[in-house]
């Protein structure tokens, strides 16, 4: 009976002990911290995805409610992590929470522009609370006519995501420099805009161009660094090689031809250890700048091949991009799609 | 390294990237010339076919219109170190006719060496060469080199084999020990 009454008093701390550990770790923070992920931008262009992005960190900032991370230490998280798909289109709750967490904040925000017609833009905006794990609130805005800017809109929504009301000092008039500072940006942004290429594709040319800058351009810098590292190295082995080969090519032509030119016997008898000492170390030279071109040559395509590989693939045909490849599991085939 | 699309840093991104392209380029591409040579030169003692220590005529074959000077070298290959020599040759005393003779580098230390010249008959030359000892050393340090220079001139139209007489021809090292010569290469001089 009284082994009974210990257990069940046993049991009972050691309930009450986990109960204790199990409040500890529900407990909610209660900070200010807010992340504002860079905005996706359909159908308008990169630079100015990031003004207006920055505009909406700026804006919120100043407004005082959150302490709004720096554009740098948000833009420091892989941006293609946790998952192939680029950063601006984590939409999902699961996908905010978690980047939040790395980036240790209590809010994050998250959205999109996309360009409706030409005039006509459309804004989405999510902000999620991350101890809560939770979807706090939606904005959507439709910004039309240079008047109703979008750099106005951005404004409006640093004001919707603190809670505060609008202010009518947001009117029309006030911030027409700013939408021109803007045209003007996206005009001239245009002027270096690329065609679209997938990003496999483009990590895959940086990296053939320059060995590792395609891992690098992906965030995949450790591995970026070392192809970069290690041909540079072989380049360097390589050129201080033909320096050698240089020294001793020299040499040999030199006596090779005091050799073929000369008659005296002394001097003849002089030369021939140099030159068979030369031309050995030619040879030598020589060998040893093909094994590092071979070692080079394999490095840099092994490099290619890892910098396609670990470049998010883009999802191609919901955009505007020509081709893709795509791994069918029902078939177990890799295919090659083509959109004109 | 991110590419950022502004003027200024495209513009000094590509040249980094084009000299990285260049360098590279070089390690893929670039390929070198391997030393091929021949060691054929007739004057190389070593293509020769004399087994050293040897004594022999340089050049060992010269063509030579008459009342021509010609210069003949007795050389030494691969001797040991000698402090004097007694060279004896044989020529064709018809042909040729001994002008003078001169000592070469192979018995000059810091001073030049003594030399003595006879014929003891028509067609036989006999040159004695001694090394003039200095604070340094009694002998000099053998090699390959020139003993001495002998000049003819050419007197006839005929050909004519230049010979060691080798039962007379030695050399002698400071404590006037013989200094093996092993191997003895002919000369010829054929005048036109």
């Amino acid at each position: 009976m009284m082994s009974v009454i210990r257990g069940i008093i046993t049991i009972y701390l050691v309930t009450s002990c986990f109960a204790q550990e199990a409040t500890k770790n529900v407990s909610f923070k209660t900070g200010n911290n807010l992340a504002v992920l860079r905005f996706e931008g359909w159908a308008i262009s990169d630079p100015l995805t990031e003004f207006l992005t920055e505009e909406l960190r700026e804006t919120i900032r100043d407004l005082d409610i959150f302490q709004v991370q720096d554009r740098g230490i948000t833009n420091e998280v892989n941006i293609y992590y946790p998952r192939s798909k680029d950063y601006w289109a984590c939409w999902s709750q699961e996908c905010a929470v978690d980047l939040g967490k790395r980036l240790n904040v209590n809010y994050v925000i998250a959205g999109n522009i996309q360009k409706k017609k030409d005039d006509e833009f459309l804004i989405n905006g999510r902000l999620f609370s991350v101890d809560m794990e939770t979807l706090l609130n939606e904005f959507a805005m439709n910004s039309s006519g240079i008047t109703d800017s979008l750099l106005l809109e951005m404004k409006k929504m640093a004001y919707n995501v603190s809670g505060l009301p609008v202010p009518d000092t947001l009117s029309v008039g006030t911030d027409t420099s700013q939408v021109t500072t803007t045209e003007d940006i996206k005009r001239k942004q245009d002027w270096f805009k690329l065609p679209p290429l997938p990003t496999k594709i483009k990590a895959l040319m940086m990296s053939t161009a320059l060995p590792g800058s395609g891992q690098i351009w992906v965030q995949k810098k450790y591995p970026g660094y070392g192809f970069m590292g290690t041909e540079a190295t072989l380049g360097m082995a390589a050129l201080i090689a033909y320096y050698q080969y240089n020294k001793a090519w020299g040499g040999f032509e030199k006596n090779y031809n005091a050799y073929q030119d000369g008659s005296d016997p002394h001097n003849l008898i002089e030369l021939r250890p140099k030159i068979i000492e030369y031309a050995s170390d030619t040879r030598k030279y020589n060998a040893f700048m093909k094994n590092i071109r071979s070692v080079a040559s394999s490095i840099w395509i092994v490099n290619m091949v890892h910098a396609y590989l670990v470049a998010p693939s883009d999802d191609f045909f919901d955009g505007e991009y020509f081709f893709d490849l795509e791994y069918r599991p029902d078939v177990n085939q890799l295919q090659f799609n083509i959109n004109f | 390294m991110l590419i950022s699309c502004n003027s200024i840093s495209i513009f000094s991104y590509l040249q980094t990237l084009i000299k990285y392209v260049a360098l590279s380029s070089f390690v893929l591409l670039m390929s070198c010339e391997e030393a091929k040579y021949e060691l054929n030169n007739p004057s190389d003692p070593a293509n020769m076919d004399l087994d050293p220590p040897a004594l022999f005529f340089h050049p060992p074959e010269i063509n030579a219109a008459i009342n021509d000077t010609i210069s003949v070298e007795l050389y030494g290959l691969e001797l040991n170190p000698a402090a004097a020599a007694q060279l004896s040759i044989r020529y064709e005393y018809e042909a040729l006719e001994v002008d003078y003779v001169e000592a070469g580098p192979f018995f000059t230390g810091d001073n030049f060496p003594i030399e003595i010249v006879d014929e003891p008959s028509e067609g036989t030359l006999d040159i004695f060469i001694y090394y003039l000892p200095d604070v340094n050393s009694n002998q000099n340090e053998g090699g390959t080199w020139s003993i001495a220079t002998v000049h003819f001139i050419t007197k006839q139209i005929r050909g004519s084999a230049l010979e060691w007489v080798q039962d007379s021809t030695r050399l002698r090292d400071e404590n006037n020990f013989p200094v093996n010569i092993k191997d003895f290469g002919d000369g010829w001089v054929n005048v036109e």
